[in-house]
């Protein structure tokens, strides 16, 4: 993005080590006002700290962090502001609601800070927790309220005071499947409402897809890729984003040949199969000759019991049946090729039987090359 | 190929009734039922009874309890008791609750190894504080009003400290009791979740608003069942004003009931009632504790391996670690040492003489039975050992069965059980030893060594059981269930999975109470009799024939086999077992 | 490893059982059987009755009445005064907590049940050996089970839960403690392994997925009772009711009226009072005869929308939300005031806003009793 504005949020050469062990290595993100921006990867990629550094929960060993208009960590300039000083909302995964308050007292509790007076504090806090659904829980004890209240709790009281940006770790994590969806789908609407600047930390891959309006995919404390869902889905740029965001077949080959727009994948599928060559979309930042992993996402595989004809014919392969499974919107397929098992996802109820001898093929363009 | 179980035949209505869970509980739920409430019953019962002006017969009525009014002494000695459990409440809990934020919360240097140090008063005897206080501060002989008087080169008569009042109970008793608010406190503190006090600074709070709106409100319940805790312990406390406060005056609730139970003027009804009223009030706090304080306790445990919070002191952080060194230092280190020294003069003359120092003393109240004063002393050791190793490994068995029943069955009995575990924890251990008193007076138990094991287990045994329930919480029924669906019947289950699992459990529950009965002395001093004095009993009468050598010997054995006792402890039971 | 064969098709019955707890019938009245080394899901939201069912099953609770049965063994009959102790009705169970014991080796757990019936050292070691290599746990056998993961540790779990070659295995929601890759990498390994020691199998869950995955066939029960039984494909496809429709997997619930029926089982729906001047062919789920009340169930995957109007009979709408799911796009489209959940593929690229056409598919269009 190249807003002219100034980032909400920016982020240049975050550096955070625990011990010997580098928790986020060389981490540069803007943010722009209104948006919201998922940092999405497995346990331990970095994401939370991340999080946290920006927060102010940690401190960080080097790099810049800016809000809004304030420097409020810096390594080089020694510069590092406390959390209650950097005006950002946090929504914790354990929800963090106190407690030994009401559901309005904790709501209320950042316009106290911040010494609202009486009458405002009364409207904003109301406000806050309409928006949330439980203005007629004010008076209820946190500790008499469900998980996803207490979420909702969570969640009205970082957005009563109109911070700069919120911050979530992992809020989801602790609801159950159907609540989790529906708290999903709340958040989303509520931002859009708000039109507040958001981070969100999930390791969950649909949550990232569904809310975001970019996705930082992160792995072993780097960024592997920034982009929007359909970007990130639809071209990922390596073969951890593509596995990690949806299901992929990975297939390992090198790049042979480059015809009439289509590029030539050479993949040794071992046993009788042997080496065959698979037309893929052409990229250019991929030299001949080199290394690839060839992606093909089993939404876009087709396969058959007669031949294939057509374009679908060139990129034929022929596999058994290892076992099909009934997902309810889905048929998801599991196919022996060579040393290879692939996923095929197919949207007719086809009657398959285990090692039975199946045509499998794909179309060139749905063939994604991703450099090694 | 077969692998079936024994051949499977139905059980008949009868034969289900009586299984191995069923017959072993039941009978250990019977024990422990006659055990904590006949003494209780009986007590009850005997307050009632008057005795004649001679002494012999007795008949029903109130008299015992308008007597606790119009007696020359008691009712002082109730407003006594009263003030001195209220200011070591005080004490306790604001040295409690400092030192606990100190080593949870701040980064006041040394904390890990400081840490275990704050919690040695918990285990040694506050009895044999009192007298190292004594020795320290009584305004004629104390050590440090000598030194005082020489440094600024007064006369006899004046003084900087004096602990022989009912300001010194208090003082002695709050540094002994403040362990109890400290354990309490640390472990609230240490197990919250560090997001609560996070929210609060991202919602814009600072740390000193975060710590006083957040954090110290979070604690409060844990703050207040230490207090109570302390309050209660406090009054039912006998060898501190025994020594303190008695020969100087003021009488307590327990040295009262300490007068009546034995010696000239013994009154065993009139003993009952003033336990009764300790008893009363001991339960209802707890009952508030349990019924108030205790379901409000925020800081339950999440299951998440927390980095908790600290605090930057910058250069107050070295006051904090003055003020915890302090603590040690009149807790722990003045009291031992001035021990150590008292105990090596032949006679003690509020003057330490290195070159007449000798191990004189030990030899005599390890090894010198002719004198009737030390053999008392020397029995004393012996008996003791033999009801601590007895005790704790009776009472674990018991405990052992009782948390089964509690945690693992469900219905009526594991409701009971759970209450009468409650019991013996509120009452005094000088209110249980009269009730026990009174009712095996005319039993050949009594004036035997079985009379104080059964004081001793009925008092103690919720310690132990509380060590195991804490693990049997914590590990889930299914891993018990799973053995049985493995094929494994309840007696093979409780032997090969749960006894294993909860061993540290056990093994920490049998310290604590070896450690707990090897410094009895409430229990003890009611139950005894010539020829089953105790360790306790034996510092008890030395003190009285005022040999302060003597006396600080055999004093110095009893804390530096309990200091040993924690030592195993801590490296057996871990370093969490106690504050976790 | 074959047990020699009952004649009964039916292996596991549970006849009329029911349970209370306090003055709740958890099970009400449940009957079921099944056959020799199936795999039977009990399925239901909590506090449906299926834990109680599967605890009643194991002997971990004593039941109110009816009767539970193994061949011919009797686990329990509240009429007879039976009650088999737990450790005498030869089951394996798997817990949602492993329960792996944590003072033990992987290989003390799994020997653990065949020490317990008193067989021989040399066959132990040999057994434990085969099974753990099933699991795939051979090389972790000398591990403390505190040093395992949550998903070897459920594999621990299963190779001490067959080790003993019981006559029933039961789940207890064994995969809801893993997070979500693990989770649906574990069901599909489950039932490899189940598939090939063939042992009857009893698996309780809350997630739809997970049964339609795994199972033979699947129970579904709500508040202590049976609503439908029958294959995964069935349950999906043909929901008895509402109930199991709306549970299992996402379905548009429309009310109405059934104005004809047909003889092939099929007929039509009236949907006016939901929506304006609808009305669809439909097969018929049950017993429904004309003018009945219906709810018609129709899945998002079999609704086809394009943006133009190809096939005549559209339902004209308009996207309110298209939420991207990488493999699909999740639309809702909204027509005269009732929201359709609509799965499309990616490639038709629906944008919120967009005016769309919505076609029904007569074969996956469904009334149900409501």
């Amino acid at each position: 993005m190249t807003g002219k504005t100034t980032p909400m949020v920016n982020i240049t050469g975050l550096e955070k080590r625990f011990g010997p062990e580098v928790a986020v290595h060389g981490v540069n993100l803007s943010v722009e006002k209104g948006e919201f921006v998922t940092l999405l990867g497995p346990s331990g990629c970095g994401k939370t700290t991340t999080l946290r550094c920006i927060a102010g929960l940690e401190r960080l060993d080097a790099g810049e962090i800016s809000i809004g208009e304030k420097i409020v960590v810096s390594a080089g300039k020694n510069i590092f502001l406390y959390p209650e000083q950097r005006e950002i909302g946090m929504v914790f995964q354990s929800y963090a609601v106190w407690p030994h308050m009401t559901v309005f007292d904790n709501v209320a509790y950042g316009l106290r800070v911040r010494g609202f007076g009486s009458a405002e504090l009364k409207k904003k806090t109301n406000y806050a927790l309409e928006l949330v659904g439980l203005d007629h829980l004010a008076s209820r004890f946190a500790t008499k309220l469900s998980g996803g209240q207490r979420q909702r709790v969570a969640l009205a009281r970082a957005i009563c005071y109109e911070p700069n940006v919120i911050l979530f770790d992992e809020p989801l994590s602790n609801l159950d499947a159907k609540l989790r969806e529906q708290m999903r789908d709340e958040i989303v609407r509520l931002q859009k409402e708000v039109g507040i600047t958001s981070i969100f930390v999930t390791h969950d891959q649909s949550e990232a897809l569904v809310m975001s309006d970019r996705i930082v995919v992160m792995d072993k404390a780097v960024i592997q890729q920034i982009g929007d869902p359909k970007t990130i889905y639809a071209n990922p740029a390596n073969a951890f984003v593509a596995n990690f965001i949806g299901v992929a077949n990975l297939f390992e080959g090198n790049l042979s040949d480059r015809k009439g727009g289509n590029a030539a994948a050479k993949i040794d599928f071992g046993g009788a199969l042997g080496v065959k060559e698979l037309l893929a979309n052409d990229v250019s930042n991929i030299s001949s000759n080199s290394k690839i992993h060839l992606c093909i996402r089993p939404e876009d595989m087709e396969l058959s019991t007669k031949k294939f004809t057509g374009e679908l014919a060139k990129n034929s392969i022929t596999g058994k049946v290892i076992e099909t499974v009934y997902l309810g919107n889905f048929l998801e397929c599991r196919v022996k090729i060579g040393n290879y098992e692939m996923i095929i996802q197919l949207d007719h109820f086809e009657q398959l039987k285990k090692d039975q001898s199946v045509n499998v093929s794909f179309k060139a363009a749905h063939g994604l090359l991703l450099s090694d | 190929m077969a692998d079936t179980l024994a051949p499977v035949q139905p059980d008949s209505t009868w034969r289900r009734f009586f299984t191995q869970e069923n017959v072993v509980t039941i009978v250990v739920g019977f024990i422990v039922a006659v055990a904590v409430i006949l003494p209780l019953v009986v007590l009850l019962v005997s307050s009632f009874l008057v005795l004649d002006d001679m002494g012999f017969d007795s008949e029903w009525g109130f008299d015992n309890y308008v007597t606790l009014f119009t007696d020359r002494i008691i009712p002082k000695a109730m407003l006594n008791s009263l003030y001195v459990s209220s200011g070591t409440c005080l004490v306790s809990t604001v040295l409690g609750v400092s030192l606990a934020w100190i080593n949870a919360r701040t980064n006041s240097p040394g904390r890990d190894s400081i840490e275990p140090y704050n919690l040695i008063p918990f285990f040694l005897s506050p009895f044999v504080g009192a007298i190292a206080w004594h020795n320290l501060a009584s305004p004629k002989v104390g050590l440090l009003n000598v030194w005082y008087r020489d440094l600024f080169g007064l006369d006899g008569e004046q003084y900087l400290l004096n602990v022989d009042t009912l300001w010194g109970v208090i003082w002695v008793t709050g540094i002994f009791f403040t362990p109890l608010v400290y354990l309490f406190v640390v472990g609230s503190l240490r197990r919250m979740d560090p997001s609560l006090e996070d929210s609060a600074r991202t919602t814009g709070a600072g740390l000193l608003r975060t710590t006083l709106t957040i954090t110290l409100p979070l604690v409060t319940p844990a703050i207040l069942s230490g207090a109570i805790i302390v309050f209660v312990t406090s009054a039912g406390e006998f060898g501190v004003p025994f020594k303190l406060a008695a020969p100087y005056g003021w009488e307590t609730l327990t040295t009262q009931i300490f007068t009546k139970a034995v010696g000239d003027d013994a009154n065993h009804y009139m003993g009952a009632t003033m336990s009764m009223v300790l008893g009363i009030i001991t339960v209802l706090l707890i009952w508030v504790q349990r019924a108030y304080i205790a379901p409000r306790s925020y800081t339950t445990v999440t299951g998440k391996g927390f980095r908790p919070n600290v605090l930057d002191l910058g250069r107050w952080k070295w006051v904090a670690f003055g003020f915890n060194i302090l603590y040690i230092l009149v807790a722990v280190i003045l009291p031992i040492l001035c021990l150590a020294v008292v105990s090596l003069h032949p006679v003690w003359t509020a003057e330490i003489v290195p070159s007449d120092m000798s191990m004189n003393n030990y030899v005599k109240t390890l090894f010198w039975w002719e004198e009737d004063s030390i053999r008392a002393a020397t029995d004393g050791i012996i008996n003791s050992f033999i009801l601590a190793f007895s005790g704790a490994s009776i009472a674990m068995v018991l405990a052992l069965v009782v948390s089964y029943m509690i945690h693992r069955t469900r219905g009526f009995g594991a409701k009971l059980l759970d209450f009468l575990c409650v019991i013996p924890i509120g009452f005094p251990g000088i209110v249980l030893a009269m009730g026990v008193l009174v009712t095996y007076i005319k039993t050949p138990i009594y004036a035997t060594l079985w009379i104080l094991l059964l004081g001793y287990i009925t008092r103690f045994f919720p310690y132990g059981q509380r060590n195991i329930a804490s693990i049997m919480l914590a590990i889930s029924e299914e891993l018990d269930q799973s053995s049985r669906m493995a094929g494994a019947t309840w007696f093979t289950t409780l032997r090969r999975i749960t006894i294993p699992l909860l061993k540290p459990g056990i093994f920490a529950g049998w310290v604590l109470l070896f450690v707990i009965f090897l410094r009895e002395l409430s229990i003890s001093i009611i139950l005894y009799s010539t020829g089953t004095e105790t360790l306790s009993v034996g510092v008890y009468y030395l003190a009285n024939f005022e040999n302060e050598a003597l006396t600080s010997a055999l004093s110095m054995t009893q804390t530096v086999v309990l200091l040993i006792c924690i030592f195993i402890f801590r490296r057996v039971a871990g370093k969490e077992a106690l504050t976790a | 490893m074959a047990r020699a064969e009952t004649k009964d098709e039916k292996y596991l019955v549970v006849d009329h059982l029911i349970k209370w707890f306090g003055s709740d019938r958890a099970v009400d009245d449940v009957s079921f059987s099944i056959e020799k080394g199936k795999f039977l899901t009990l399925l239901g939201p909590s506090g449906c009755g299926k834990t109680t069912t599967l605890m009643s099953i194991a002997g971990l609770h004593t039941i109110d009445s009816g009767e539970i049965r193994v061949g011919d063994v009797i686990y329990t009959s509240k009429e007879k005064k039976i009650f088999l102790a737990p450790e005498k009705r030869d089951i394996g169970m798997v817990f949602q907590s492993y329960a792996i014991w944590p003072h033990m080796t992987v290989a003390q757990n799994v020997a653990y049940p065949l020490e317990i019936r008193k067989i021989e050292r040399v066959e132990i070691d040999e057994r434990v050996d085969k099974v753990l290599a099933l699991v795939g746990l051979t090389e972790m056998s000398d591990k403390l089970a505190t040093q395992l993961s949550g998903g070897q540790q459920q594999r621990a779990s299963l190779a001490r839960a067959i080790v003993s070659n019981p006559l029933l295995l039961l789940f207890d929601e064994p995969l809801s403690n893993l997070d979500l890759k693990l989770r649906e990498q574990m069901r599909v390994e489950l039932k490899r392994i189940q598939n090939e020691v063939g042992i009857t199998s009893i698996y309780v869950t809350h997630d739809q997925s997970e049964a339609l995955v795994m199972s033979d066939e699947i129970i579904v029960m709500s508040k202590g009772q049976i609503e439908q039984r029958d294959i995964p494909l069935s349950v999906y496809s043909k929901p008895a009711n509402g109930y199991v429709s709306q549970f299992i997997g996402v379905a548009n619930l429309i009310e109405g009226t059934l104005a004809k029926k047909n003889k092939s089982g099929t007929g039509v729906a009236d949907l006016n009072k939901t929506i304006k001047g609808l009305t669809c062919d439909c097969v018929l789920s049950s017993e429904l005869e004309s003018g009945d009340d219906v709810l018609v169930s129709i899945r998002p995957e079999n609704i086809s929308v394009s943006k133009k109007n190809t096939g005549g009979k559209g339902i004209k709408g308009k996207v309110d939300l298209a939420i991207f799911l990488g493999n699909c796009v999740d639309c809702r489209i909204s027509s005269d005031g009732f929201e359709w959940k609509v799965l499309s593929h990616p490639r038709e690229n629906l944008q919120q806003g967009d005016s769309v056409f919505l076609h029904l598919d007569p074969k996956h269009t469904l009334a149900v009793t409501p």
